[in-house]
């Protein structure tokens, strides 16, 4: 059996002074290549596992390890985030004051990337997203749908290895999520990469060759 | 003033800064060997018109100091005359040329010629002939202090040497004054040490009202974009770099925050140099030093003021500063 690429050892996440249980001792393996969708009742954790998955946060015990190092210790965090993780929120946190080929470039500064490169790869980016004639525009003139896409575009600037989304779809209507998750697919298929998808919504679920559920911090199946 | 026309020593009362030396010590102090010229003057402030006061002068018509004054039109006043000389920003102020005749404590005197000044104390003021300041302050006999230009070192003595020992000289020859160099003088002057002082409190407290000012935009301004700091510290941005555009930030707020206050500060300025009871002691330019040391001091206090919250933002998990409203 081959390396897993990401994986939680007995992950514990509380917060108020241990007073609230997020996560509850989560192991978990997820493979290169692989797509896994993680569902829950709201309060569950499986954002909170997201977050510590994608390096946000730090947990209170345990490990996560990525490509068998561990995150905080063998890999520093920032690191990590900036080569080896494209995070797609439900906000879409796209930045306000940049256009939408600026915003899919932040990340590329954290590498030190070049301006004509950066401009170059964000462009491709955008037009593989179909967005070659709103490049220009600011968020606010973006429809969600959109704005979604941008920050998927955004999430693959630097070509990592792990796609994390969180809700990709909550804010968006039943088509523009369809699209989106098309496009989620496709990407993890087509370039190999690794999608955690996190869900309340049984049939994006459902569509994940893999699927979890998560209940009062524990996984449940 | 005292530089330009070569003043060494300002002879002065011991304790009190008064007009009450007495004029005939200046043969005294002339017929010693290291004096070359010594010579009177008085030294006071007086109501011209109801809104514009001055300094006014009083000196010997044959004093060394007015060769140093570049006479821009008319001629110098005489010995024994009611006659006076105006600085060109008083003359300005006042409306009078040479020729023209000013009121001075009920007299008629003759406005004999107007003289650039290089100092707004020394452009606003009045100078006339000792005599005749004497008797309208009712000061006959005695002047404000004598001003001497000392003899060339002689070969092999260190200037600073001879200075004391020309002070020595003078102080034990005149007991109850005091010899002070000019450049001391200059400095340690009343007037100016309590203009300065003023100067520097409401520059103090200006600066302040300007850094809590800025402190306050700032740390609002990061507050506001916590969340945005989060998205850049999702992205893998290192806190290094989100401290280094916070600071940008702040650096370019204090610049912008400068230019601004020298704007506004310069076009008050030229408001009081129009005002008749300011326009004496405001003079409406900058040197670009100081200029580049206001925009210096801006930017150093934007960025003061924006490291706390830099700081502290860019040590909030990206989780956190996510979740901020």
């Amino acid at each position: 059996m081959t390396d897993p690429l990401l994986e939680a050892r007995d992950l514990r996440k509380s917060y108020d002074e241990g007073r609230i249980e997020a996560l509850r001792g989560v192991d978990l393996s997820i493979a290169a290549g692989s797509f896994l969708a993680i569902s829950g009742a709201s309060g569950s954790g499986k954002s909170t596992l997201l977050q510590l998955l994608g390096g946000l946060d730090s947990p209170s015990s345990g490990q996560v390890l990525f490509q068998n190092a561990e995150l905080g210790s063998s890999i520093d965090l920032d690191t990590y985030r900036s080569r080896h993780v494209g995070f797609i929120f439900q906000a879409f946190y796209l930045l306000p004051t940049l256009s939408a080929i600026e915003n899919v470039q932040v990340p590329m500064l954290a590498v030190n990337d070049g301006a004509n490169n950066r401009a170059q790869r964000a462009e491709g980016l955008l037009c593989e997203m179909g967005l070659e004639n709103r490049m220009n525009q600011y968020p606010n003139e973006l429809s969600a749908g959109e704005r979604q896409r941008v920050a998927i575009a955004r999430a693959l600037a630097n070509n990592p290895a792990v796609l994390l989304a969180d809700e990709p779809t909550g804010n968006l209507d039943s088509a523009n999520s369809a699209r989106i998750m098309q496009i989620l697919i496709g990407i993890q298929q087509q370039r190999g990469m690794t999608l955690v998808v996190v869900t309340h919504e049984e049939e994006i679920a459902r569509s994940a060759p893999r699927h979890i559920r998560l209940r009062d911090g524990k996984i449940e199946s | 003033m005292y530089e330009r026309s070569g003043t060494d020593i300002a002879v002065v009362q011991k304790t009190f800064l008064n007009t009450s030396v007495d004029e005939s010590l200046g043969a005294k102090l002339q017929a010693l060997p290291a004096v070359a010229k010594a010579t009177p003057m008085i030294l006071n402030m007086m109501d011209l018109t109801p809104e514009i006061n001055a300094l006014i002068y009083g000196w010997k018509a044959d004093s060394y100091e007015l060769d140093s004054l570049t006479l821009k039109s008319g001629r110098r006043f005489v010995d024994g005359q009611p006659e006076v000389m105006l600085g060109d920003l008083l003359a300005g102020n006042l409306g009078k040329k040479a020729g023209d005749t000013l009121e001075i404590q009920g007299s008629a005197f003759l406005v004999t010629g107007i003289y650039h000044g290089g100092s707004a104390l020394e452009a606003g003021a009045v100078i006339m002939p000792l005599g005749e300041l004497q008797q309208i302050a009712s000061l006959q006999g005695k002047v404000t202090a004598f001003h001497v230009r000392l003899r060339p070192a002689p070969t092999g003595e260190l200037p600073e040497h001879y200075m004391e020992r020309a002070q020595a000289q003078i102080e034990a020859a005149l007991p109850g004054l005091r010899a002070v160099p000019a450049a001391q003088r200059a400095s340690n002057n009343q007037l100016v040490v309590l203009a300065h002082a003023a100067a520097w409190g409401t520059s103090s407290i200006a600066l302040l009202i300007g850094i809590l000012g800025i402190a306050n935009t700032m740390a609002m301004s990061v507050l506001e974009r916590t969340r945005e700091i989060g998205i850049l510290r999702a992205l893998g941005w290192k806190r290094w770099r989100v401290l280094l555009l916070i600071q940008l930030e702040a650096a370019v707020l204090g610049f912008a925050g400068g230019i601004l206050g020298i704007v506004i500060g310069l076009g008050f300025l030229r408001s009081l140099a129009l005002l008749p009871q300011t326009s004496s002691i405001a003079s409406p330019s900058f040197s670009p030093l100081l200029l580049a040391e206001a925009l210096g001091i801006a930017v150093l206090a934007g960025l003061a003021a924006g490291a706390i919250p830099a700081w502290r933002d860019a040590r909030l998990l990206p989780v956190e500063a996510l979740r901020h409203d």
